[in-house]
């Protein structure tokens, strides 16, 4: 690459901003696109994403263990047992049921709230507040305030319940409803962010739009039909993408308020993978795990992109 | 606290004035010559009174034992200017073996740590730990003969000490002595009376229940890490049946006795007069609150409930089954695995373990029993209500198995957690059985990871 012959640039002396690019050797043209700007993000990426994810893939071809014994390539055996572990498969299970019922709702909420707040309720700033400021909390004090609202002998819900007549419900010691409970724990908490982003769609939709379709009669709701919610599409997805990632990895709030129970009916994958390779100490399984539950990841992350792509290609 | 280097050796900043490169270097130099000076001055101050060895002390003891302990090493720095404790309290749970477990691995753990004695067969044999030398406690006032004989076995591998016991904490019955004496439950001492059957005990918990009109007994242990293990483990033993793990083998397993125990709480919680889907913190306000006769849980929450509960009594588990046994559990002292180990600190933390042993009698106000035999005849250990009522619990204790994956905050315990919402709320005591047994299996196959070259 580096062609020019210093000769001919001696014998040949131009004002250097004239000559071809061809002409500046390679490492000058890398001195000078100015990538040691980049150089503390790279290192930090590097050290913290990068090298432990190839560490962590090394890992899971290992037997290596947290306590120091193992350490030995074990190939794909790893991968082999998680597939046939019946705990990772129900875990997953969890998982992705806990994507389904918080993601619907978490979605559809921050809409409708979006647009009662947009469509111009007295007291905006009130509405915006509350429905932004729970998301401010730290995980710890949302599920310990939930853990006591949901306690079954004695806490407020049941209460309440009790008070209209009802029988409690065992919000956190039912296997079949734990995961609910969960759920509106995570609707409650992180709802308003969703919220923002949609409120802040709304704001930028050109009001000439609205004035136009007024002027041709249409109504409130043919408004909302035809062209708030298709100018929201692209947020919608955006919302739908982050709201998918943020709810498989779920884990703190089950793990201070259920930790995995009643009976691991709440134990998300990687619960699994921390009791598996922290208190088990077996962390080249754990990792051969979570790189299994990466790949699902990655699909989902895929499948949303090609979605996009496509819709936006049929535009 | 006496003598930390360095501590007043912090130069006056640079104030009102623009730090140059080279006012900067000059400070540093000017800092590290202080905190040099600062460090030989105070190695000259201790020197006078004998060099002072730091020892660095890890525990998950918090809340009220965090105290009590903090107590006892300030008692044990007066008694022995040479020892300089800096005290490390970890969130107790899971994570706290594991920190203490990597720390050994890396070689620079703390000289001594606190450990439940039943995860000891998951740290000695893997070399995570230093063996005590027994000769050196010895020098100090300490000897094997003054500890508790049940805990002391459970202390030893190939021949070496590996622990010292402070305590047992046994799973115990505190009881509502109002309700108890309504329901005619108390001895002519005002204590709870024995029970011959199981039978006759849900009879009782039957009563307790028509007394306080509410719960006969309270329970929690929905998604609680360990109180299923600890009860069902006292159960199973008064039973009169064991749960072993020879090595490479199959699990020594009695399915019939497992099953008389689900059955037997089966029928005791049965979701009307006694609840069967508390959680540890429901069962332990409900009862503080006056509305359970009978509480089952470790003694350990003696000083909540002593502040909470004013009729409160306490007695050793009941003996439901044939033979008395108490799930317990116990604090030990242990020295965890260093690389370089700094033999004036060996010697520090010898003493310190000799020493902070006669300070028990602090700890046993928490509850906890102590396993430093001379300060149970003490006649103010005798004084101690209700500790004594339930002392006895200390000479029947029943830990866990000993297997490397077993013991307090280990998977195992949270594993073995499931069998008992089945027996209570789930398919029944039979599908509880089956459960239990596949999780033991399970275990039984698993590699030891802290086998193998290190």
């Amino acid at each position: 690459m580096a062609a020019a012959p210093p000769v001919t640039a001696a014998a040949a002396p131009r004002p250097r901003s004239a000559a071809p690019p061809a002409a500046v050797p390679l490492w000058q043209r890398v001195r000078d696109s100015g990538w040691a700007f980049l150089l503390p993000f790279l290192l930090v990426y590097g050290a913290f994403l990068l090298w432990p994810l190839l560490y962590g893939l090394w890992l899971s071809l290992t037997d290596t263990s947290l306590v120091g014994g193992g350490g030995d390539l074990v190939g794909l055996a790893n991968y082999a047992e998680a597939l046939t572990d019946p705990m990772v498969w129900h875990t997953l299970g969890n998982t992705v049921y806990f994507t389904l019922i918080s993601t619907v709702p978490l979605v559809l909420l921050a809409l409708v709230m979006a647009l009662l707040v947009h469509s111009g309720l007295p007291g905006q700033w009130l509405w915006r507040l509350s429905f932004f400021a729970p998301f401010l909390l730290p995980v710890a004090t949302v599920a310990l305030v939930w853990q006591w609202l949901f306690q079954g002998d004695f806490g407020f819900v049941n209460q309440m319940l009790a008070g209209l007549g009802s029988e409690g419900v065992g919000w956190l010691s039912d296997p079949a409803v734990a995961m609910w409970s969960i759920a509106i724990t995570t609707v409650w908490w992180t709802v308003g962010f969703n919220f923002l982003l949609y409120l802040a769609a709304l704001q930028s939709v050109p009001d000439h739009l609205y004035e136009a379709a007024a002027i041709d009669g249409a109504g409130a709701w043919s408004r909302l039909w035809s062209i708030t919610l298709p100018q929201l599409r692209g947020t919608t997805g955006i919302v739908v993408v982050l709201q998918l990632l943020a709810s498989m990895k779920v884990f703190d709030q089950i793990y201070i308020m259920t930790n995995g129970g009643p009976d691991d009916a709440t134990t998300p994958v990687l619960l699994h993978v921390y009791d598996v390779g922290f208190t088990g100490y077996r962390i080249g399984y754990g990792a051969a795990i979570s790189f299994l539950f990466l790949a699902i990841v990655v699909a989902v992350s895929l499948a949303q992109l090609w979605f996009t792509a496509r819709r936006r290609a049929q535009r | 606290m006496a003598g930390r280097p360095g501590g007043a050796g912090v130069p006056p900043g640079p104030l009102g004035r623009p730090l140059s490169r080279r006012g900067l270097i000059a400070g540093g130099l000017a800092l590290a010559g202080t905190v040099g000076l600062g460090g030989a001055l105070a190695g000259c101050g201790a020197g006078g009174a004998g060099a002072q060895s730091r020892i660095r002390f890890w525990s998950p003891l918090t809340g009220g034992d965090g105290a009590l302990m903090e107590e006892m090493i300030a008692a044990v720095e007066r008694r022995a200017a040479e020892i300089d404790v800096d005290s490390t309290v970890l969130a107790w749970g899971p994570p706290y073996y594991t920190k203490l477990a990597m720390s050994s691995v890396g070689g620079r753990a703390p000289e001594v740590g606190v450990m439940h004695l039943s995860r000891l067969t998951g740290y000695a044999p893997g070399g995570l730990l230093h063996p005590f030398d027994l000769g050196m406690l010895a020098e100090f006032g300490l000897t094997e003969d003054q500890l508790n004989a049940g805990l002391r076995s459970r202390s030893t591998h190939d021949g070496e000490v590996y622990a010292i016991p402070l305590d047992s904490h046994p799973f115990i019955a505190f009881y509502d002595t109002d309700i108890a004496d309504r329901a005619g439950l108390l001895d002519t001492d005002g204590r709870l009376r024995e029970f011959e059957s199981p039978e006759d005990f849900v009879a009782a918990s039957r009563e307790l229940a028509a007394a306080s009109g509410d719960q006969g007994v309270a329970f929690g242990y929905v998604n609680d890490d360990s109180q299923s293990w600890r009860l069902f483990l006292t159960l199973y033993t008064q039973a009169g049946a064991t749960i072993e793990f020879p090595p490479g083998g199959e699990p020594v397993f009695d399915p019939d006795a497992a099953l008389r125990v689900f059955r037997f709480l089966a029928e005791l919680l049965d979701g009307q007069s006694s609840p069967n889907n508390l959680d540890y913190f429901g069962a332990l306000a409900g009862f503080a609150d006056g509305r359970a006769g009978v509480l089952f849980t470790g003694e350990w929450e003696l000083p909540y409930l002593r502040e909470t509960q004013l009729a409160l009594g306490a007695a050793p588990f009941p003996t439901i089954f044939e033979q008395p046994a108490n799930y317990a559990d116990a604090h030990a002292f242990v020295l965890p695995r260093q690389s370089e180990p700094d033999p004036e600190r060996v010697r520090a933390t010898h003493r310190f373990v000799a020493l902070i042993l006669r300070e028990s009698l602090t700890w046993a106000q928490a509850g906890h029993i102590p396993a430093y035999l001379p300060i149970l005849e003490l006649p103010e250990y005798g004084e101690l209500r209700p500790q004594v009522d339930y002392a006895v619990a200390g000479e029947r204790v029943v830990l866990d198995p000993p297997a490397w994956f077993a013991g307090a905050g280990s998977e195992f315990h949270t594993q073995t957690t499931g069998a008992m919402s089945t027996a209570l709320t789930g398919a029944g005591p039979e599908a509880a059985v089956e459960q239990l047994s596949g999780v033991l299996t399970a275990f039984a196959n698993r590699q030891n990871p802290t086998e193998g070259d290190r």
